[in-house]
């Protein structure tokens, strides 16, 4: 049910937007009660289908003038929970403005929409020779302006970088209502770099309208292989020796027994389902080179105890090893009914140890574990198998996640490699930063948010009269 | 402006990486970031202004402050912290000097492909406060695509950090791309981990001389399509181009030389040279060479110190669309046929070095004619150095127009009382 205090600015908003673009009864909103984090859930007040910069300008001074809690959404796909609508409000939600606005290959850039999904970039590019570079497994679903807000990564960053290194310029509707642009196509605007700042800021800092990303050429050439080992260790050991060869494949992702077993039975690829864990490793770039780094990679793999390295045959093989990759998650519904995936950093030469620690978590919370993920960056994503109906599943898998996580951090890594902070990850940051990080973080939230109605409760961890204090999970959707 | 543009005194940047613009009443060259901590503690206490200071090489960039104030020289904290080569981070101080550096990371044979003017003295915290960036950002990118990871230290005294030690990560706001060019204004920087690179196996150049624009951006449009995929893609004309060692002299003439740079294993480099010539031949483009070894050193050498040259009247650095470079070059030698230029073409970046005007006419040729220009193509022009004084704020910067504000909030919550390097940058907590 709406808030009755809210009637009024839901009526104000289907005046501005009209009624085909606001949604206010309770069996639409249910479906924007919560994203791809699904452990925390709470409805949004109104959703609202903006189709104009100005159109979300006009939200937002509304919702400042009735005190109103506003926050974006692209598709929904975040697993942090970056677009729970904490303490409800008005969520704008930007899959009606999904128009790619130029593409200039001269400059090599594209001005796009946030709602733009990110794969129809990519397809719309086709035949140009070049592509956009940041390719999350979530691609086809995902939105552009949720990738900024997230500084989204995928299998190709190890070589091609995040989306912060893809964006040029962006215009914003900030806080206070006013439309900004930073940056755009022409490179090093002066003053300081606010596009820098912004991307990965989870919507808290402004509302991302328009988005110039650079355009990447594509490869000439691309080898595909599959390395199949016989333990975690010496999968891990090869990706130390690929990189410590300087050499830098374009994509370097590990399967281990557990998920192959899935994906198998999902694609058909003809995975051995007695390896312990597949290396999947993708060089690209000009013919000249590439033949030669094959060699190289399938000399480093059999020493470090590959059974095997495959290649891909052509150009349909490559594409249903990747499909099978970048659709594992969605093969996971075959082991589990529910999952809860992971996301954490740690330098890659700490695989083998993170691993092991994974295992033996796993055992203690008796949890199952699966893991698919991005090996080249040491980027883990262990995936938590449980079912969510059983409250006291949930509660060790939570238990669990942080564990895993604190590891990450005693292991000099991060929390988070792409997914966010959100609402998910916000009793950690008191563990990786120093409540004198945090005070400059908020700084720079008052800067731009100084009201706080812009994505509230996320990301940072709430300051208390006492100072900053700590909100774990669950409790914070009832807010 | 205009009339109130004197020459400056050059006799103090005669040596250029221990000049030294600023007005300071006293220096501190803190031994480590508790030390560093300790001077902006007692600087902002007693309510004065701190520069920091690296190698001193880019004290000529940005306005001449006019607050006397501390300078705080960060060339003691140099330490290399940690280099897991393997994970291929390295966490240093930030007064580290790029060679330091580089050579440190050569022992592994990697590095960090981002060049700044004279690295035996220029640090990477200057580097990345100035956001200095060379020729090769083309093929690798620029400083901010570098740094995962800082820490540095307030007005207060307090350090802060972001990031962290991997590679990726998206923990917390991106402070490290917040800090990047932001020249000081935010906090002194005292620690910056940083992704490397394997250095390649090879590096050469392909030269062709251009006899006039249209043929340049012909060849310019060409390499987008192009098969090969160079690191640089250069445009240099002018006087001071005429003749290099490297380069030779060039043809009574010609306009000027395209210099594309090809880095990768040998066989790489190979294949491009000849790809990359037998795609000039098809645009019928005359004379071409190829340049490697130790006069490929030199002519990388060169290309960096370029842009930091003393002396001038004016250097100006202006960022259009890379399909406008050419017409940019053409505006810039209008306004001075002896003018040098350097552009960073693929990434539309035109330094222009200015000789032949009095001090009176800078502010003509740079606010009626020069900016203006890059302004209508959706650029920006700002100074990078000048041995004339007299500039106000808006005639360095050109203004950075609704972002302002916005800059602004940021330093009031950072340095409100607008001590740290103050008046030099785009903008202050109290103005843009």
């Amino acid at each position: 049910m709406i808030s009755p205090a809210l009637l009024p600015v839901a009526n104000e908003l289907r005046r501005l937007l009209g009624d085909e673009n606001v949604l206010a009864a309770h069996s639409d909103l249910l479906v924007y009660e919560c994203d791809g984090f699904v452990i925390e859930k709470n409805c949004p007040d109104v959703v609202v289908f903006p189709r104009t910069t100005e159109d979300v300008a006009q939200v937002v001074r509304l919702c400042n003038a009735h005190d109103v809690p506003f926050l974006p959404r692209g598709a929904g796909t975040s697993l942090a929970g970056g677009c729970l609508p904490v303490g409800g409000g008005v969520m704008i939600v930007f899959t009606r403005m999904k128009q790619i606005l130029e593409i200039n290959l001269r400059d090599r850039y594209a001005i796009v929409q946030p709602g733009v999904v990110n794969i129809w970039l990519t397809n719309a590019l086709k035949g140009t020779g070049y592509h956009y570079a940041p390719d999350p497994s979530s691609q086809g679903a995902c939105t552009i302006g949720g990738n900024v807000a997230t500084n989204s990564g995928g299998p190709h960053t190890l070589k091609y970088g995040v989306t912060v290194n893809h964006t040029l310029g962006i215009e914003a509707v900030l806080a206070d209502g006013s439309i900004v642009q930073f940056g755009g196509p022409v490179e090093d605007a002066p003053g300081l770099d606010l596009t820098g700042a912004l991307v990965g800021s989870e919507g808290t800092l402004a509302i991302v309208t328009k988005i110039w990303v650079r355009l990447t050429k594509n490869p000439e050439g691309v080898r595909t292989l599959l390395g199949v080992f016989d333990s975690v260790e010496d999968a891990t050991n090869s990706i130390s020796e690929i990189i410590g060869a300087g050499i830098i494949p374009a994509a370097l992702e590990m399967m281990d027994q557990g998920i192959l077993a899935a994906v198998e039975a999902a694609f058909h690829f003809g995975f051995p389902l007695d390896a312990q864990a597949i290396l999947l490793i993708e060089v690209d770039g000009l013919e000249a080179g590439l033949d030669s780094q094959r060699d190289e990679i399938i000399e480093l793999c059999m020493k470090t105890g590959a059974r095997e390295v495959r290649q891909a045959r052509d150009a349909q093989e490559r594409l249903l090893l990747w499909k099978s990759r970048k659709q594992a998650f969605g093969a996971v519904g075959r082991l589990s009914p529910s999952y809860c995936t992971q996301d954490g950093v740690v330098p890659r030469t700490k695989l083998p140890h993170i691993l092991k620690r994974i295992t033996e978590i796993s055992a203690k919370y008796s949890i199952r574990i699966v893991n698919v993920f991005h090996a080249g960056d040491g980027n883990i994503h262990p995936i938590l198998l449980f079912d969510e109906r059983d409250a006291e599943q949930v509660s060790r898998v939570l238990k669990a996640s942080d564990e895993i996580l604190e590891e990450c951090i005693s292991s000099g890594g991060s929390v988070t490699g792409e997914h966010g902070i959100g609402v998910e990850k916000i009793s950690l940051m008191n563990k990786l930063f120093t409540p004198d990080d945090l005070a400059a973080m908020t700084r720079l939230r008052v800067a731009f948010n100084p009201t706080g109605r812009l994505s509230p409760a996320k990301m940072l961890p709430t300051a208390g009269a006492c100072g900053l204090e700590q909100v774990h999970p669950g409790r914070r959707a009832a807010m | 402006m205009g009339a109130t543009m004197t020459a400056k005194s050059t006799a103090a940047k005669s040596t250029a990486a221990v000049s030294q613009p600023l007005p300071l009443a006293e220096t501190h060259t803190p031994a480590d970031q508790a030390a560093l901590s300790a001077v902006l503690a007692d600087v902002h206490a007693r309510g004065v202004a701190a520069y920091p200071i690296g190698g001193g090489t880019s004290l000529d960039f940005g306005l001449t402050p006019a607050t006397p104030g501390v300078g705080i020289i960060l060339t003691s904290l140099k330490r290399v912290i940690d280099y897991p080569a393997r994970d291929m981070t390295v966490t240093v101080e930030a007064g580290i000097t790029l060679d330091a550096l580089s050579k440190t990371l050569a022992a592994e044979r990697q590095w960090l492909p981002v060049e700044g003017p004279q690295p035996h003295v220029a640090t990477l915290g200057g580097l990345m406060a100035s956001a200095w960036s060379g020729p090769r950002r083309y093929g690798y990118g620029t400083m901010r695509d570098y740094v995962i990871g800082m820490t540095a230290v307030d007005i207060r005294g307090v350090p802060f950090k972001a990031g962290g030690r991997v590679v990726k990560n998206v923990a917390g706001y991106d402070f490290c791309k917040l800090l990047t060019g932001s020249l000081g204004t935010l906090g002194v920087i005292s620690q910056i981990t940083l992704k490397t690179r394997p250095i390649p196996e090879r590096t050469a150049f392909l030269v062709c001389e251009l006899p006039n624009l249209e043929v340049a951006e012909r060849l310019l449009a060409a390499i987008i399509d192009s098969r090969t995929t160079p690191v640089a893609v250069e445009l240099l004309s002018g006087p001071m181009w005429r003749e290099h060692p490297s380069l030779g002299v060039l043809t009574p003439g010609s306009m000027g030389r395209l210099v594309v740079a090809l880095e990768g294993t040998t066989p790489e480099v190979d294949w491009m040279l000849g790809q990359l010539a037998a795609e000039r031949r098809e645009l019928d483009v005359p004379t071409a060479h190829v340049i490697s070894g130790d006069a490929a050193t030199r002519l990388w050498e060169t290309l960096n110190e370029f842009p930091g040259f003393p002396d001038a009247p004016l250097v100006l650095k202006a960022s259009v669309p890379p399909s406008r470079v050419t017409e940019f070059i053409a505006t810039v030698q209008a306004a001075d046929p002896k003018a040098s230029v350097q552009a960073h073409a693929g990434n539309g970046i035109v330094i222009a070095r200015f000789e032949g005007f009095a001090p009176g006419d800078i502010s003509s040729t740079v606010l009626g004619r020069l900016r203006p220009a890059a302004q209508l193509s959706g650029g920006s022009a700002i100074v990078l150095s000048s041995n004339v004084e007299g500039w106000t704020r808006q005639a360095w910067w050109g203004g950075i127009g609704a972002a302002a504000p916005w800059m602004q909030k940021i330093k009031q919550q950072f340095d409100p009382g607008n001590l740290l390097n103050p008046g030099r940058f785009a903008y202050d907590s109290t103005g843009a």
